[in-house]
Protein backbone atom coordinates (compact mmCIF):
# COMPACT_ATOMS: atom_id res chain seq x y z
CA UNK A 1 0.00 0.00 0.00
CA UNK A 2 1.28 3.46 -0.83
CA UNK A 3 -0.06 6.82 0.16
CA UNK A 4 -0.53 8.05 -3.70
CA UNK A 5 -4.50 8.49 -2.63
CA UNK A 6 -3.40 11.09 -0.20
CA UNK A 7 -0.64 12.34 -2.46
CA UNK A 8 -3.49 13.02 -5.04
CA UNK A 9 -6.03 14.28 -2.75
CA UNK A 10 -2.81 16.79 -1.95
CA UNK A 11 -2.60 17.40 -5.68
CA UNK A 12 -6.14 17.90 -5.78
CA UNK A 13 -6.38 20.77 -2.85
CA UNK A 14 -2.97 22.60 -4.42
CA UNK A 15 -4.69 22.85 -7.85
CA UNK A 16 -8.10 24.67 -6.18
CA UNK A 17 -5.30 26.85 -4.59
CA UNK A 18 -3.89 27.35 -7.69
CA UNK A 19 -7.37 28.13 -9.04
CA UNK A 20 -7.62 31.29 -7.36
CA UNK A 21 -11.01 32.90 -6.79
CA UNK A 22 -12.08 30.95 -10.23
CA UNK A 23 -11.74 32.09 -13.56
CA UNK A 24 -14.49 34.19 -13.67
CA UNK A 25 -13.10 36.65 -10.66
CA UNK A 26 -9.74 36.73 -12.37
CA UNK A 27 -10.95 37.45 -16.06
CA UNK A 28 -12.58 40.46 -14.01
CA UNK A 29 -9.13 40.98 -12.28
CA UNK A 30 -7.34 41.08 -15.56
CA UNK A 31 -9.37 43.72 -17.06
CA UNK A 32 -8.56 45.96 -14.71
CA UNK A 33 -4.86 45.83 -15.80
CA UNK A 34 -4.03 44.01 -12.78
CA UNK A 35 -1.81 40.35 -12.21
CA UNK A 36 -3.30 37.85 -9.85
CA UNK A 37 -1.14 37.70 -7.02
CA UNK A 38 0.30 34.40 -8.40
CA UNK A 39 1.24 36.01 -11.26
CA UNK A 40 2.60 38.63 -8.99
CA UNK A 41 4.96 36.48 -7.19
CA UNK A 42 6.04 34.86 -10.29
CA UNK A 43 6.74 38.11 -12.04
CA UNK A 44 9.26 39.62 -9.46
CA UNK A 45 10.70 36.49 -7.60
CA UNK A 46 13.36 34.53 -9.05
CA UNK A 47 12.27 31.28 -11.37
CA UNK A 48 11.05 28.33 -9.56
CA UNK A 49 12.82 29.89 -6.66
CA UNK A 50 8.78 30.34 -4.54
CA UNK A 51 8.13 27.74 -1.74
CA UNK A 52 4.67 28.48 -1.34
CA UNK A 53 3.77 27.86 2.71
CA UNK A 54 0.52 26.91 3.73
CA UNK A 55 -0.75 26.46 0.23
CA UNK A 56 -3.86 24.29 1.82
CA UNK A 57 -5.56 27.37 3.91
CA UNK A 58 -8.98 27.95 3.04
CA UNK A 59 -12.64 26.92 3.37
CA UNK A 60 -13.46 23.13 2.18
CA UNK A 61 -16.70 22.10 1.25
CA UNK A 62 -17.14 18.47 1.66
CA UNK A 63 -20.56 15.91 0.21
CA UNK A 64 -20.88 12.90 2.46
CA UNK A 65 -17.21 13.38 3.97
CA UNK A 66 -16.04 13.77 0.36
CA UNK A 67 -13.99 17.15 -0.72
CA UNK A 68 -16.00 18.85 -3.15
CA UNK A 69 -14.21 21.83 -3.29
CA UNK A 70 -11.85 24.39 -1.72
CA UNK A 71 -12.08 28.38 -1.33
CA UNK A 72 -8.53 29.41 -0.95
CA UNK A 73 -7.59 31.42 1.90
CA UNK A 74 -7.21 35.47 0.83
CA UNK A 75 -3.49 35.24 1.60
CA UNK A 76 -0.37 33.69 -0.66
CA UNK A 77 3.30 33.38 0.84
CA UNK A 78 6.15 31.75 1.24
CA UNK A 79 9.77 31.74 0.93
CA UNK A 80 11.56 32.97 -2.71
CA UNK A 81 14.61 34.11 -4.04
CA UNK A 82 15.33 37.19 -5.76
CA UNK A 83 18.46 37.95 -7.86
CA UNK A 84 19.38 34.65 -5.82
CA UNK A 85 18.73 35.90 -2.17
CA UNK A 86 15.77 34.88 -0.31
CA UNK A 87 12.82 36.91 0.56
CA UNK A 88 9.77 36.05 2.53
CA UNK A 89 6.76 37.34 0.40
CA UNK A 90 3.13 37.27 0.67
CA UNK A 91 -0.03 39.02 -0.87
CA UNK A 92 -3.27 39.36 -0.41
CA UNK A 93 -5.55 37.15 -2.88
CA UNK A 94 -7.65 39.97 -4.51
CA UNK A 95 -10.13 37.33 -6.80
CA UNK A 96 -10.80 35.63 -3.34
CA UNK A 97 -13.26 38.04 -1.23
CA UNK A 98 -11.43 41.29 -1.96
CA UNK A 99 -8.51 39.83 -0.24
CA UNK A 100 -10.54 40.68 3.30
CA UNK A 101 -8.78 39.36 6.50
CA UNK A 102 -9.90 35.56 7.34
CA UNK A 103 -10.61 33.67 9.87
CA UNK A 104 -7.32 31.04 10.78
CA UNK A 105 -6.16 29.58 13.59
CA UNK A 106 -2.74 31.35 12.48
CA UNK A 107 -2.64 34.36 10.62
CA UNK A 108 -0.54 33.82 7.27
CA UNK A 109 0.33 37.59 6.76
CA UNK A 110 -0.88 41.17 5.73
CA UNK A 111 -0.44 42.37 9.30
CA UNK A 112 1.97 39.75 11.75
CA UNK A 113 1.59 36.39 10.56
CA UNK A 114 3.36 33.58 9.47
CA UNK A 115 5.35 35.57 6.50
CA UNK A 116 6.31 38.45 8.98
CA UNK A 117 7.88 35.52 11.59
CA UNK A 118 9.41 34.00 8.74
CA UNK A 119 11.64 37.52 8.07
CA UNK A 120 11.87 37.79 11.52
CA UNK A 121 13.32 34.26 12.64
CA UNK A 122 15.58 33.95 10.01
CA UNK A 123 16.27 37.44 9.33
CA UNK A 124 15.43 37.87 5.78
CA UNK A 125 14.00 40.81 3.88
CA UNK A 126 10.13 41.01 3.73
CA UNK A 127 8.45 41.89 0.71
CA UNK A 128 4.47 42.69 1.10
CA UNK A 129 2.09 42.47 -2.07
CA UNK A 130 -0.63 44.56 -0.80
CA UNK A 131 -4.19 44.37 -2.39
CA UNK A 132 -6.74 44.12 0.33
CA UNK A 133 -9.94 45.76 1.60
CA UNK A 134 -9.02 45.14 5.12
CA UNK A 135 -11.18 44.71 7.79
CA UNK A 136 -14.60 44.87 7.25
CA UNK A 137 -17.98 45.67 9.77
CA UNK A 138 -19.63 42.19 8.32
CA UNK A 139 -16.70 40.33 10.46
CA UNK A 140 -18.63 41.04 13.85
CA UNK A 141 -22.16 39.35 12.42
CA UNK A 142 -19.54 35.93 12.31
CA UNK A 143 -17.62 36.69 15.53
CA UNK A 144 -20.81 37.79 17.40
CA UNK A 145 -18.77 40.35 18.73
CA UNK A 146 -16.61 43.44 17.63
CA UNK A 147 -13.07 43.01 17.85
CA UNK A 148 -10.64 45.85 19.51
CA UNK A 149 -8.19 47.43 16.93
CA UNK A 150 -5.14 45.80 17.20
CA UNK A 151 -6.51 42.15 16.93
CA UNK A 152 -3.69 41.46 14.41
CA UNK A 153 -1.42 44.18 15.45
CA UNK A 154 1.49 46.04 13.93
CA UNK A 155 3.95 44.75 16.76
CA UNK A 156 5.99 42.35 14.51
CA UNK A 157 5.85 44.85 11.24
CA UNK A 158 7.44 47.76 13.42
CA UNK A 159 10.27 44.98 14.90
CA UNK A 160 11.59 44.19 11.83
CA UNK A 161 11.61 47.55 10.85
CA UNK A 162 14.86 47.46 12.53
CA UNK A 163 15.74 44.25 11.65
CA UNK A 164 15.71 43.40 7.92
CA UNK A 165 14.45 45.37 4.75
CA UNK A 166 10.78 45.56 4.37
CA UNK A 167 9.29 46.81 0.94
CA UNK A 168 5.61 46.86 0.55
CA UNK A 169 4.04 47.37 -3.01
CA UNK A 170 0.60 48.51 -3.25
CA UNK A 171 -0.98 46.71 -5.90
CA UNK A 172 -4.84 47.66 -5.43
CA UNK A 173 -6.78 49.91 -3.60
CA UNK A 174 -5.47 49.67 0.00
CA UNK A 175 -7.25 51.13 2.92
CA UNK A 176 -7.44 51.05 6.44
CA UNK A 177 -5.05 48.05 7.95
CA UNK A 178 -3.65 47.11 4.59
CA UNK A 179 -2.71 50.62 3.76
CA UNK A 180 -1.18 51.40 7.29
CA UNK A 181 1.25 47.93 6.55
CA UNK A 182 2.10 49.41 3.48
CA UNK A 183 3.32 52.74 4.91
CA UNK A 184 5.70 50.55 7.81
CA UNK A 185 7.95 49.64 5.34
CA UNK A 186 11.42 51.16 4.48
CA UNK A 187 10.18 51.75 0.60
CA UNK A 188 7.06 51.60 -0.97
CA UNK A 189 5.87 51.71 -4.29
CA UNK A 190 2.53 51.71 -5.85
CA UNK A 191 1.34 51.36 -9.65
CA UNK A 192 -0.22 54.97 -11.56
CA UNK A 193 -3.45 54.25 -12.58
CA UNK A 194 -4.60 50.90 -11.02
CA UNK A 195 -3.55 51.18 -7.39
CA UNK A 196 -4.53 53.68 -4.81
CA UNK A 197 -3.76 53.95 -0.86
CA UNK A 198 -5.81 55.81 1.84
CA UNK A 199 -7.24 55.74 5.51
CA UNK A 200 -10.74 55.26 3.92
CA UNK A 201 -12.19 55.37 0.50
CA UNK A 202 -14.64 57.65 -1.16
CA UNK A 203 -18.21 56.17 0.61
CA UNK A 204 -16.44 56.85 4.23
CA UNK A 205 -15.22 60.22 3.04
CA UNK A 206 -18.23 60.88 1.61
CA UNK A 207 -20.64 60.05 4.69
CA UNK A 208 -17.93 61.95 7.07
CA UNK A 209 -17.39 64.85 5.54
CA UNK A 210 -19.78 65.10 2.63
CA UNK A 211 -16.83 65.11 0.17
CA UNK A 212 -17.43 63.17 -3.21
CA UNK A 213 -13.99 62.55 -4.50
CA UNK A 214 -12.76 59.20 -6.53
CA UNK A 215 -10.61 56.67 -5.14
CA UNK A 216 -7.94 57.70 -7.74
CA UNK A 217 -7.99 61.49 -7.24
CA UNK A 218 -8.04 60.65 -3.56
CA UNK A 219 -5.61 58.42 -3.45
CA UNK A 220 -3.97 57.85 -6.68
CA UNK A 221 -0.36 58.34 -7.37
CA UNK A 222 -0.40 61.73 -8.04
CA UNK A 223 -1.29 62.22 -4.41
CA UNK A 224 0.15 59.31 -2.23
CA UNK A 225 3.11 59.81 -3.86
CA UNK A 226 3.84 63.38 -5.71
CA UNK A 227 1.75 65.18 -3.10
CA UNK A 228 1.97 63.74 0.46
CA UNK A 229 4.87 61.11 -0.33
CA UNK A 230 2.91 58.70 1.69
CA UNK A 231 4.04 56.48 -0.78
CA UNK A 232 7.53 56.60 -1.95
CA UNK A 233 7.93 56.38 -5.93
CA UNK A 234 5.41 55.23 -8.58
CA UNK A 235 5.63 52.30 -11.52
CA UNK A 236 4.22 52.63 -14.54
CA UNK A 237 2.56 49.59 -14.47
CA UNK A 238 3.09 46.13 -12.66
CA UNK A 239 6.09 44.34 -13.95
CA UNK A 240 7.99 47.83 -13.78
CA UNK A 241 6.81 48.18 -10.25
CA UNK A 242 9.01 44.44 -9.80
CA UNK A 243 11.84 45.61 -11.83
CA UNK A 244 11.90 48.38 -9.08
CA UNK A 245 11.97 46.16 -5.95
CA UNK A 246 14.26 43.91 -7.14
CA UNK A 247 16.76 47.08 -7.98
CA UNK A 248 15.88 48.42 -4.58
CA UNK A 249 16.77 44.96 -2.25
CA UNK A 250 20.06 44.78 -4.73
CA UNK A 251 21.19 47.82 -2.45
CA UNK A 252 20.29 46.50 0.82
CA UNK A 253 22.15 43.81 2.87
CA UNK A 254 19.90 40.56 3.97
CA UNK A 255 19.52 42.17 7.62
CA UNK A 256 21.19 44.76 10.01
CA UNK A 257 23.71 42.37 10.97
CA UNK A 258 25.29 41.85 7.44
CA UNK A 259 26.64 44.94 4.92
CA UNK A 260 25.04 45.65 1.80
CA UNK A 261 26.13 43.70 -1.41
CA UNK A 262 29.31 44.52 -2.73
CA UNK A 263 29.58 44.39 -6.61
CA UNK A 264 31.99 44.39 -9.51
CA UNK A 265 32.11 47.41 -11.61
CA UNK A 266 34.11 48.15 -14.47
CA UNK A 267 33.14 51.63 -13.70
CA UNK A 268 37.40 53.02 -12.78
CA UNK A 269 37.07 54.42 -9.36
CA UNK A 270 39.57 57.45 -10.58
CA UNK A 271 37.27 58.48 -13.69
CA UNK A 272 37.12 62.27 -14.17
CA UNK A 273 34.20 63.25 -15.43
CA UNK A 274 35.16 66.98 -17.28
CA UNK A 275 31.55 67.98 -17.31
CA UNK A 276 32.21 68.42 -13.32
CA UNK A 277 34.12 71.03 -14.20
CA UNK A 278 31.20 73.35 -15.83
CA UNK A 279 28.45 71.88 -14.51
CA UNK A 280 28.05 74.61 -11.99
CA UNK A 281 27.20 77.94 -13.48
CA UNK A 282 29.72 80.93 -12.14
CA UNK A 283 26.66 83.41 -11.85
CA UNK A 284 25.60 81.99 -8.25
CA UNK A 285 21.55 82.42 -9.13
CA UNK A 286 21.96 80.31 -11.73
CA UNK A 287 20.69 76.83 -11.28
CA UNK A 288 22.06 73.85 -12.23
CA UNK A 289 20.98 69.51 -12.68
CA UNK A 290 21.58 67.94 -9.50
CA UNK A 291 20.51 64.84 -10.99
CA UNK A 292 22.89 64.87 -14.19
CA UNK A 293 25.68 65.54 -11.08
CA UNK A 294 25.36 62.61 -9.02
CA UNK A 295 25.36 60.52 -11.90
CA UNK A 296 28.45 61.71 -13.26
CA UNK A 297 30.00 60.77 -9.83
CA UNK A 298 28.77 57.89 -8.59
CA UNK A 299 29.08 54.30 -10.37
CA UNK A 300 27.50 54.44 -13.97
CA UNK A 301 23.84 53.92 -13.89
CA UNK A 302 23.99 53.06 -10.29
CA UNK A 303 21.67 55.80 -8.96
CA UNK A 304 18.51 54.79 -7.54
CA UNK A 305 16.32 57.84 -6.79
CA UNK A 306 13.88 57.33 -3.62
CA UNK A 307 10.42 59.71 -3.49
CA UNK A 308 11.61 61.52 -7.41
CA UNK A 309 8.72 63.14 -7.10
CA UNK A 310 8.32 64.31 -3.74
CA UNK A 311 9.99 66.75 -1.39
CA UNK A 312 12.10 67.60 -4.63
CA UNK A 313 14.23 70.14 -3.25
CA UNK A 314 16.83 67.77 -1.90
CA UNK A 315 17.64 64.22 -3.76
CA UNK A 316 17.92 60.93 -2.17
CA UNK A 317 19.60 58.32 -4.00
CA UNK A 318 20.76 54.91 -3.29
CA UNK A 319 23.77 54.67 -5.43
CA UNK A 320 27.08 52.73 -5.48
CA UNK A 321 30.88 53.73 -5.61
CA UNK A 322 33.85 51.63 -6.55
CA UNK A 323 30.61 49.02 -5.83
CA UNK A 324 30.19 49.85 -2.37
CA UNK A 325 26.43 50.88 -1.73
CA UNK A 326 25.89 54.43 -0.73
CA UNK A 327 23.13 56.78 0.08
CA UNK A 328 23.42 59.86 -1.77
CA UNK A 329 21.57 63.32 -0.35
CA UNK A 330 22.31 66.42 -2.90
CA UNK A 331 20.42 69.35 -2.64
CA UNK A 332 18.33 70.43 -5.64
CA UNK A 333 18.60 74.56 -6.57
CA UNK A 334 16.18 73.69 -9.08
CA UNK A 335 13.48 73.75 -6.27
CA UNK A 336 13.37 76.50 -3.58
CA UNK A 337 16.64 76.90 -4.44
CA UNK A 338 17.24 74.21 -2.93
CA UNK A 339 16.30 75.47 0.86
CA UNK A 340 14.54 72.57 2.62
CA UNK A 341 11.45 72.38 3.11
CA UNK A 342 8.97 70.22 5.14
CA UNK A 343 8.74 67.67 2.73
CA UNK A 344 12.35 67.71 1.49
CA UNK A 345 12.93 68.06 5.00
CA UNK A 346 11.05 65.09 6.47
CA UNK A 347 12.46 62.76 2.85
CA UNK A 348 15.92 63.72 4.50
CA UNK A 349 15.50 62.51 7.84
CA UNK A 350 13.98 58.80 6.59
CA UNK A 351 16.81 58.32 4.43
CA UNK A 352 19.15 59.12 6.95
CA UNK A 353 17.86 56.81 9.32
CA UNK A 354 17.20 53.97 6.26
CA UNK A 355 21.02 54.66 5.32
CA UNK A 356 22.04 54.09 9.15
CA UNK A 357 19.72 51.25 10.22
CA UNK A 358 21.12 49.11 7.24
CA UNK A 359 24.93 50.50 7.52
CA UNK A 360 25.12 52.50 4.36
CA UNK A 361 27.34 55.32 4.36
CA UNK A 362 25.95 58.68 3.39
CA UNK A 363 27.57 61.27 0.94
CA UNK A 364 25.90 64.61 1.12
CA UNK A 365 26.57 66.54 -1.94
CA UNK A 366 25.75 70.05 -1.00
CA UNK A 367 23.94 73.09 -1.92
CA UNK A 368 21.61 74.58 0.56
CA UNK A 369 20.81 77.90 1.51
CA UNK A 370 19.18 76.74 4.85
CA UNK A 371 15.59 76.19 5.72
CA UNK A 372 13.06 77.21 3.73
CA UNK A 373 11.39 80.79 4.79
CA UNK A 374 7.74 82.75 4.82
CA UNK A 375 4.61 82.42 5.97
CA UNK A 376 3.57 79.13 4.22
CA UNK A 377 6.88 77.44 5.35
CA UNK A 378 6.56 78.29 8.90
CA UNK A 379 2.71 77.62 8.79
CA UNK A 380 3.88 73.78 7.81
CA UNK A 381 6.65 73.53 10.83
CA UNK A 382 9.61 73.61 8.26
CA UNK A 383 11.57 74.91 11.42
CA UNK A 384 10.77 71.96 14.01
CA UNK A 385 10.69 69.28 10.72
CA UNK A 386 13.68 70.75 9.46
CA UNK A 387 15.64 70.08 13.04
CA UNK A 388 13.93 66.63 12.82
CA UNK A 389 16.14 66.19 10.00
CA UNK A 390 19.28 68.02 11.63
CA UNK A 391 18.52 65.98 14.68
CA UNK A 392 18.58 62.41 12.85
CA UNK A 393 21.66 63.28 11.02
CA UNK A 394 24.11 64.21 14.53
CA UNK A 395 22.31 61.11 15.85
CA UNK A 396 23.14 58.84 13.17
CA UNK A 397 26.31 56.55 13.56
CA UNK A 398 26.84 55.43 9.61
CA UNK A 399 29.92 57.43 8.52
CA UNK A 400 29.27 60.51 6.18
CA UNK A 401 31.11 62.22 3.81
CA UNK A 402 30.41 66.09 2.97
CA UNK A 403 31.07 67.61 -0.24
CA UNK A 404 29.71 70.96 -0.85
CA UNK A 405 29.11 72.06 -4.27
CA UNK A 406 27.69 75.49 -3.63
CA UNK A 407 25.74 77.04 -0.76
CA UNK A 408 25.75 75.31 2.86
CA UNK A 409 24.30 77.76 5.15
CA UNK A 410 22.73 77.49 8.39
CA UNK A 411 21.24 74.66 10.58
CA UNK A 412 20.45 73.01 6.95
CA UNK A 413 24.06 73.29 6.51
CA UNK A 414 25.44 71.35 9.26
CA UNK A 415 22.75 68.71 9.22
CA UNK A 416 25.10 67.08 6.07
CA UNK A 417 28.17 66.75 8.18
CA UNK A 418 29.50 63.69 10.30
CA UNK A 419 29.72 65.31 13.67
CA UNK A 420 29.80 62.35 15.69
CA UNK A 421 32.36 60.94 13.55
CA UNK A 422 35.27 61.84 11.08
CA UNK A 423 33.67 65.31 10.50
CA UNK A 424 35.28 65.20 7.16
CA UNK A 425 34.67 68.10 4.54
CA UNK A 426 35.73 68.50 1.26
CA UNK A 427 34.33 71.37 -1.07
CA UNK A 428 34.65 72.71 -4.47
CA UNK A 429 35.74 75.81 -5.89
CA UNK A 430 32.54 77.25 -6.10
CA UNK A 431 31.50 76.82 -2.61
CA UNK A 432 30.13 79.11 0.00
CA UNK A 433 29.37 78.89 3.51
CA UNK A 434 28.32 80.29 6.84
CA UNK A 435 25.60 81.13 9.31
CA UNK A 436 23.60 82.90 6.58
CA UNK A 437 24.03 83.84 2.89
CA UNK A 438 25.08 87.47 2.71
CA UNK A 439 22.24 88.74 0.65
CA UNK A 440 19.68 89.14 3.27
CA UNK A 441 22.13 88.64 5.93
CA UNK A 442 24.34 91.84 5.93
CA UNK A 443 21.15 94.03 5.40
CA UNK A 444 20.12 93.07 9.06
CA UNK A 445 23.56 92.50 10.31
CA UNK A 446 24.48 95.98 9.42
CA UNK A 447 21.07 97.83 9.28
CA UNK A 448 22.10 100.98 11.17
CA UNK A 449 25.19 101.61 9.44
CA UNK A 450 23.60 101.00 5.97
CA UNK A 451 20.41 103.34 6.98
CA UNK A 452 22.78 106.30 8.33
CA UNK A 453 25.01 106.51 4.80
CA UNK A 454 24.26 109.09 2.21
CA UNK A 455 23.83 106.29 -0.27
CA UNK A 456 21.99 103.04 1.50
CA UNK A 457 21.94 101.01 -1.45
CA UNK A 458 24.98 101.80 -1.95
CA UNK A 459 26.46 100.68 1.04
CA UNK A 460 24.67 97.70 1.46
CA UNK A 461 26.35 96.72 -1.80
CA UNK A 462 29.47 97.65 -0.84
CA UNK A 463 29.25 95.80 2.38
CA UNK A 464 28.23 93.06 0.57
CA UNK A 465 31.25 93.20 -1.40
CA UNK A 466 33.19 93.27 1.17
CA UNK A 467 31.83 90.10 3.05
CA UNK A 468 31.97 88.35 -0.11
CA UNK A 469 35.75 88.63 -0.63
CA UNK A 470 36.00 86.33 3.11
CA UNK A 471 33.97 84.16 1.70
CA UNK A 472 36.30 82.04 -0.53
CA UNK A 473 36.47 78.41 0.37
CA UNK A 474 40.33 78.73 -0.07
CA UNK A 475 41.09 81.13 2.85
CA UNK A 476 38.53 77.94 5.22
CA UNK A 477 40.82 75.63 4.08
CA UNK A 478 43.81 77.59 5.06
CA UNK A 479 42.66 77.60 8.54
CA UNK A 480 42.27 74.11 8.20
CA UNK A 481 38.05 74.71 8.76
CA UNK A 482 37.40 72.87 5.71
CA UNK A 483 39.44 69.89 5.05
CA UNK A 484 40.21 70.29 1.79
CA UNK A 485 38.92 72.02 -1.49
CA UNK A 486 39.53 69.92 -4.54
CA UNK A 487 39.10 70.17 -8.31
CA UNK A 488 35.68 69.22 -9.32
CA UNK A 489 36.72 66.25 -11.91
CA UNK A 490 38.78 64.15 -8.54
CA UNK A 491 35.65 64.09 -6.60
CA UNK A 492 34.46 60.60 -6.98
CA UNK A 493 38.03 59.15 -7.11
CA UNK A 494 38.17 61.06 -3.90
CA UNK A 495 35.10 59.34 -2.57
CA UNK A 496 35.59 56.21 -3.67
CA UNK A 497 38.60 56.02 -1.62
CA UNK A 498 37.60 56.66 1.37
CA UNK A 499 34.19 54.83 0.78
CA UNK A 500 36.39 51.71 0.33
CA UNK A 501 38.70 52.73 3.00
CA UNK A 502 35.59 53.01 6.14
CA UNK A 503 35.01 49.19 4.66
CA UNK A 504 36.49 47.87 7.32
CA UNK A 505 35.26 49.68 10.59
CA UNK A 506 31.31 49.27 9.06
CA UNK A 507 32.44 45.71 9.75
CA UNK A 508 32.63 46.14 13.37
CA UNK A 509 29.29 47.96 13.89
CA UNK A 510 26.71 45.94 12.71
CA UNK A 511 23.52 45.24 14.60
CA UNK A 512 20.92 47.12 14.85
CA UNK A 513 20.81 50.64 15.80
CA UNK A 514 19.74 52.03 19.27
CA UNK A 515 18.10 55.49 19.48
CA UNK A 516 17.57 57.10 22.22
CA UNK A 517 15.73 60.50 23.01
CA UNK A 518 12.79 62.00 21.57
CA UNK A 519 13.05 63.55 18.05
CA UNK A 520 11.66 67.26 18.05
CA UNK B 1 -2.94 69.96 -34.18
CA UNK B 2 -1.36 68.67 -30.48
CA UNK B 3 -0.51 71.22 -27.78
CA UNK B 4 1.40 70.98 -24.34
CA UNK B 5 0.52 73.23 -21.14
CA UNK B 6 4.03 73.96 -19.94
CA UNK B 7 3.52 74.53 -16.20
CA UNK B 8 5.39 75.96 -13.57
CA UNK B 9 7.39 73.01 -11.01
CA UNK B 10 7.60 75.96 -8.52
CA UNK B 11 6.48 79.71 -7.00
CA UNK B 12 7.80 82.32 -8.17
CA UNK B 13 7.90 85.17 -10.08
CA UNK B 14 8.57 85.46 -13.61
CA UNK B 15 11.87 87.42 -14.39
CA UNK B 16 12.51 87.22 -18.14
CA UNK B 17 10.15 86.29 -21.04
CA UNK B 18 13.38 84.35 -23.21
CA UNK B 19 10.82 83.22 -26.10
CA UNK B 20 7.58 84.88 -27.96
CA UNK B 21 4.74 83.62 -29.63
CA UNK B 22 5.21 82.18 -32.95
CA UNK B 23 9.10 81.23 -32.03
CA UNK B 24 10.08 77.48 -32.47
CA UNK B 25 11.16 75.51 -29.35
CA UNK B 26 14.09 73.07 -28.85
CA UNK B 27 13.47 70.78 -25.79
CA UNK B 28 16.49 72.28 -24.01
CA UNK B 29 15.29 75.63 -24.84
CA UNK B 30 13.90 77.76 -21.91
CA UNK B 31 10.85 79.88 -22.67
CA UNK B 32 11.35 82.08 -19.71
CA UNK B 33 13.07 82.64 -16.49
CA UNK B 34 11.57 82.49 -13.46
CA UNK B 35 13.03 83.86 -9.60
CA UNK B 36 12.23 81.98 -6.60
CA UNK B 37 14.32 82.16 -3.22
CA UNK B 38 17.06 84.48 -5.20
CA UNK B 39 17.65 81.79 -8.18
CA UNK B 40 17.40 81.86 -11.90
CA UNK B 41 14.95 78.83 -12.70
CA UNK B 42 14.52 78.40 -16.46
CA UNK B 43 11.37 77.37 -17.65
CA UNK B 44 12.20 74.57 -20.29
CA UNK B 45 10.09 73.59 -23.43
CA UNK B 46 10.73 69.67 -22.48
CA UNK B 47 9.34 68.96 -26.18
CA UNK B 48 10.03 70.67 -29.76
CA UNK B 49 7.50 72.69 -31.37
CA UNK B 50 6.08 76.30 -31.58
CA UNK B 51 5.29 78.39 -28.70
CA UNK B 52 1.46 79.19 -29.07
CA UNK B 53 0.70 81.71 -25.95
CA UNK B 54 2.38 82.87 -22.99
CA UNK B 55 -0.15 82.66 -20.41
CA UNK B 56 2.31 85.08 -18.12
CA UNK B 57 3.89 88.87 -17.65
CA UNK B 58 7.24 89.40 -16.67
CA UNK B 59 7.51 89.94 -12.61
CA UNK B 60 3.74 88.19 -12.20
CA UNK B 61 3.90 85.89 -9.26
CA UNK B 62 3.34 82.22 -10.37
CA UNK B 63 1.87 78.76 -8.00
CA UNK B 64 3.40 76.02 -8.02
CA UNK B 65 1.64 73.80 -10.91
CA UNK B 66 0.58 77.30 -12.59
CA UNK B 67 0.25 77.05 -16.68
CA UNK B 68 2.93 79.98 -18.09
CA UNK B 69 2.75 78.63 -21.69
CA UNK B 70 1.20 76.39 -24.35
CA UNK B 71 3.10 75.02 -26.96
CA UNK B 72 2.12 73.85 -30.23
CA UNK B 73 4.24 70.40 -31.06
Amino acid sequence: MSWKPEADDLAARRAFADGLGGPEAIEKHHAQGRLTVRERIAGLTDAGSFQEVGKLTGKGAYVDGQLDKVVPAPYVMGLAKIDGRPVAIGGEDFTVRGGTSWGSDRRKGGQGGFVEDLAHEYRIPLVNLIDGAGGSVASATRRGYTVFPGIHGFERSVQLMAEVPVVSAVMGTAAGGPAGRAILAHWSVMVKGTSQVFAAGPPVVERSLGQKIDKEALGGAGIAVDTAGTIDNAADDEPSAFAMIRRYLGYMPRNVWELPPVVKTDDPPDRADEGLLTIVPRERRQPYNMRKLVGMIVDRDSAFEIQPTCGRAVITSLARLHGYVVGVIANNPMVNGGAMDVKAARKQAHFIQLCDTFHIPIVFLVDVPGFMVGLAAEQAATLREGMRAVYVALQATVPMLTCVIRKCYGMAGMGTTDKNGLDFKIAWPSAEWGSLPVEGGAAAAFKREIESAADPAARLKEIEADLRKLASPLLTAEAFAVEDVIDPRETRAYLCRFVEAMQGRLATTLGPKLRAGVPP
Amino acid sequence: MATKEVKSEITGAVWKIVKQPGDMLGEEDAIMILESMKMEIPVLAECTGRLLELKVKENEPVAEGQVLAVVEV
